[in-house]
């Protein structure tokens, strides 16, 4: 069985990469899981996982007869990670679109793929996430911008047969309310409100520790937030072979 | 609200509220500001959006086409962009009567945090706001008495306006798709 999510919010700063490592690792308590950053223009995963220094990223596997998937695969923190360079030389030269090949392979041995997203829906690169995925986690901040983002990727997934497993409110503080904005919320969007993730100073330290926030701070207020979240989510059984199938089907033209 | 003349400072075309924001915060503006969505989501969706300052600080938001002062009127300009701004200065002391209208008021740091998502442009603003200023409290808090509508709320209960959003969005996926190669969508 496979399911893939990507994590997306259309909006920058919501925390996806922290979100998606940390649903990774509460994941990978039940099931085996792959995180990989589909972020391919403004990668930041590597820095969070503890992977700023490694030789291989997806960057070099989506380059024309480049490195093989397994070589950009690292097993951290009970998952396979496959992070992105940060090379904007690189992430020119790579074809965002042999992604959909990149997640055909790792969805052949894996039970979650987790596709941490770009912040914008402006261009191909960034949508592609959005397209291959099976469905949406959309992380929003109880802001009217990022709600509004939110209900674009949640259009945009839409549009494309991408469904929505859910929201996941981040960066919650006292006083947001949020007990009463997320039932208004779940009004306008597919999935119900998986968690609501207060606002953590454990999140920034972790970070600056360069390592997920489950790894970091398993005890705190957020990282209790995201197991909830992670219990939430319903992961469809669903036959490996046939997902793969639909990436490589999936329309996507193969020069830029 | 009748609003005084005030001295013109600057007048563009802007695509974000932030901006505005940021422009008033910076030059520790007393006056007001002046939105005029332009090529607007909602073809009815007219009126202009009026956000009125004391050194910096938002202090009360109003908003023509409906009629709706506070945190309701920051969610009725949302998402109308871009906008035409006009930024006018007053003399010190003559927004007094408007200023005076407390359902009109907003929190200070609620149009920076709710309207343009901008957390640490809300920290800035509160920490210039005076200490007397309590209107955060009353309009954040469900337990303050008189229940006010946030402005995410207000946001979120506008139907009409998220729909507009969503179908805006459908229609440029569906754009972008072909565009994009994506093949047959929608």
């Amino acid at each position: 069985m496979v399911e893939a999510f990507a994590v997306a919010s259309g909006k920058g700063g919501t925390g996806k990469t922290t979100s998606t490592l940390a649903l990774g690792m509460a994941l990978a308590e039940e099931y085996d899981v792959t995180v990989v950053d589909a972020d391919m223009g403004m990668a930041n995963l590597l820095f969070h996982a503890g992977l700023a220094d490694v030789e291989t990223t997806l960057h070099d596997v989506l380059v024309e007869g480049g490195a093989s998937v397994d070589a950009a695969v690292y097993r951290r923190h009970g998952m396979r990670v496959v992070p992105c360079g940060t090379s904007l030389g690189d992430f020119a030269a790579a074809d965002p679109t042999r992604l959909r090949e990149v997640v055909a392979t790792l969805a052949a041995d894996t039970d979650v793929i987790l596709l941490d997203s770009a912040a914008t829906l402006s261009s191909r690169a960034a949508v592609l996430p959005i397209v291959l995925a099976d469905r949406v986690v959309v992380v929003l901040e109880p802001t009217i911008p990022a709600l509004s983002d939110g209900l674009k990727v949640q259009e945009y997934a839409s549009s494309y047969d991408t469904g929505t497993a859910g929201i996941l409110f981040n960066k919650v503080r006292d006083g947001d309310a949020i007990d009463r904005i997320a039932p208004k919320a779940e009004r306008y969007f597919e999935g119900p409100t998986l968690a609501s993730v207060p606002a953590s100073d454990a999140v920034r330290a972790a970070r600056r520790a360069g390592q997920p926030l489950l790894a970091y701070a398993p005890e705190s207020t957020a990282a209790a937030a995201y197991r909830q979240a992670a219990s939430e989510l319903s992961v469809r059984d669903r036959d490996s072979g046939t997902v793969a199938d639909r990436f490589r089907s999936a329309v996507v033209p193969e020069s830029p | 609200m009748k609003l005084p003349d005030g001295r013109l400072v600057r007048s563009r075309v802007v695509s974000d509220p932030r901006t505005v924001l940021v422009d008033a915060l910076d030059r520790g503006l007393t006056g007001y500001a002046v939105l005029e969505p332009q090529g607007s989501l909602l073809l009815d969706d007219d009126g202009r959006g009026v956000l009125t300052f004391a050194e910096g600080v938002p202090v009360v938001a109003y908003h023509t086409g409906t009629e709706r002062g506070g945190p309701p009127a920051l969610a009725d300009l949302a998402a109308s962009g871009p906008y035409r701004l006009n930024l006018y200065a007053v003399r010190p002391g003559a927004l007094d009567a408007v200023h005076d209208r407390a359902s009109f008021r907003v929190p200070p740091g609620m149009a920076a945090d709710r309207l343009a998502g901008d957390q640490s442009l809300a920290d800035r603003t509160r920490e210039l706001a005076p200490e007397d200023w309590t209107t955060e409290r009353t309009h954040d808090s469900a337990s303050s008495g008189e229940r006010s509508v946030g402005a995410v709320e207000a946001f979120l209960d506008d139907e009409r306006k998220i729909e507009a959003i969503r179908e805006e969005a459908r229609a440029e996926a569906r754009e972008r798709a072909e565009e994009w190669g994506f093949g047959d969508v929608g």
